[in-house]
């Protein structure tokens, strides 16, 4: 199985291998596109129990400050209809239900059951009820009708879908006009040498720390790999742009290891 | 990055004293929806205010824009938090208040009323025989220190007004003020006396 390293400049998923399925890349690997889905859900079943925990100790916390920028940009008001595509453990789609009030809408979505479950059994154990509907759903082909959310967000979920411009697509297909699409993950660092700290905790720290939490390393190597893979800030704004969305900015964080993208549709 | 982090801090906290008051949340929830924004002048920091059920949520900055926004100095804003009489200080020059300004003085209505059951929350963790305790004993020691300063300020009043004579005494004072104010009077009387004076006597040589 080939090997795809970061130097890599082509991030482009339809990756075509010498037999006649297409390829994409699963970490650093290259498997066939239709393995893709099955191997994230993979780690991701593994690590559904812990996923919180190794968010705040992996990032020392830093997570929830990343996702609190992301509401403060997504300008969410009493009565809106939210889509938090990848939704996990429902941080996001909490304080969503908080400001959409009764009268408005959180869909939390996720492909993957078990996190699904467990964002699901967090919310209603916090009491957040009435106001948000849990969808198992794949982010290429949301099963939403067009024009129907004011605002649609994925954190920290986008690097791990096998097609990412027909997810995009997909985002502006169901957002209402003036809808905000925005696009929380990991980047590319600004910094050379905040690069190489962090090359070197993400490739030695994460799995270990996975082995000892989550007695999983293999997922956290995975977790590295894909950060490594996923578009740089620059193509993800040319993605978003290339599918449609206007104005689309972005703002780094932590110095670019992660990047905040925001798009209008028009 | 950093100022986000104190912001959150502060949110955590202050919803926890929210959530001590059994009032405060329902009266929040009030106000579900609205947005205040509080834009300090000098030094330059923006803070977004969004009340709800679940107390404060607080940004630096809000993508949708503000039901009410507050223009000020720090220094008007801490004697707009401190102040009893806050409409005084919100008609002053130096504060901007735009928007419907009913939310922001529904909000500080809130906070103003905050009655905190902070035996309930020690209660939580010492459990209910030793809060008990506890309390009794920082209720006499807090009502002790309350007469103790007051005695202590109508005695050193008494000292310095009728002993030492550092200080005029309250009643002679207005018995003082009250002889100003009609000196004061009389002397209007007398100006106005004498202005009319003068203009008889302009207008006869003139005839």
């Amino acid at each position: 199985m080939a090997i795809i390293f970061p130097g890599d400049s082509d991030m482009n998923d339809q990756r075509k291998g010498s037999d006649a399925e297409p390829t994409t890349h699963f970490g650093y690997k290259n498997v066939p596109e239709s393995q893709k889905a099955e191997k994230v859900a993979e780690v991701f079943h593994s690590v559904a129990a812990k996923y919180d925990l190794m968010n705040d100790v992996l990032s020392g916390g830093m997570h929830r400050l990343w996702k609190r920028f992301a509401i403060e940009l997504s300008g969410v008001r009493v009565g809106n209809k939210v889509l938090d595509i990848a939704g996990g453990t429902g941080d996001l789609a909490r304080k969503f239900s908080q400001l959409v009030g009764p009268t408005g809408e959180v869909v939390l979505a996720d492909i993957n059951a078990s996190m699904l479950k467990v964002g699901r059994d967090r919310l209603l154990d916090l009491g957040v009820a009435g106001n948000v509907q849990f969808v198992q759903a794949d982010a290429e082909k949301l099963p939403f009708p067009d024009n129907h959310f004011d605002c649609v967000t994925i954190a920290f979920g986008l690097r791990n879908v096998t097609h990412k411009e027909d997810a995009i697509a997909s985002m502006l297909r169901v957002l209402k006009p003036g809808g905000r699409l925005l696009v929380l993950e990991f980047s590319k660092p600004t910094n050379k040498i905040m690069s190489k700290v962090y090359d070197a905790y993400s490739f030695a720290f994460m799995p270990l720390a996975g082995k000892l939490i989550t007695n999983d390393s293999e997922s956290y190597r995975y977790l590295a790999e894909s950060i490594r893979m996923h578009p740089d800030q620059e193509t993800l704004k040319a993605m978003m742009v290339q599918a449609g969305f206007d104005r689309v900015t972005y703002h780094n964080m932590t110095s670019g290891i992660v990047a905040l993208h925001r798009g209008i549709k028009p | 990055m950093l100022l986000r982090g104190l912001i959150a801090s502060v949110e955590r906290g202050l919803n926890r004293v929210l959530r001590m008051d059994g009032t405060a949340l329902p009266r929040l929830a009030r106000l579900q929806g609205k947005v205040i924004e509080i834009d300090c002048l000098s030094p330059a920091l923006q803070l977004f205010i969004l009340p709800s059920d679940e107390g404060l949520l607080l940004a630096s900055q809000w993508a949708a824009p503000a039901d009410c926004t507050l223009r000020a100095p720090a220094s008007s804003l801490v004697q707009l938090a401190l102040s009893k009489d806050k409409t005084a200080v919100l008609h002053s020059p130096q504060v901007d208040l735009s928007g419907d300004s009913a939310v922001l003085l529904d909000l500080v209505k809130v906070l103003q009323d905050l009655e905190l059951d902070w035996e309930y929350e020690l209660q939580q963790w010492l459990g209910p025989v030793a809060t008990q305790l506890f309390s009794g004993h920082v209720h006499s020691r807090a009502r002790w220190a309350r007469q103790g300063f007051d005695s202590l300020s109508q005695n050193l009043g008494e000292f310095l007004a009728e002993e030492s004579r550092t200080l005029v005494g309250e009643r002679e004072a207005e018995a003082r003020f009250a002889e100003l104010d009609q000196l004061k009077i009389d002397t209007e009387r007398l100006e106005a006396r004498i202005e009319r004076l003068s203009r008889s006597l302009d207008s006869s040589d003139n005839a």
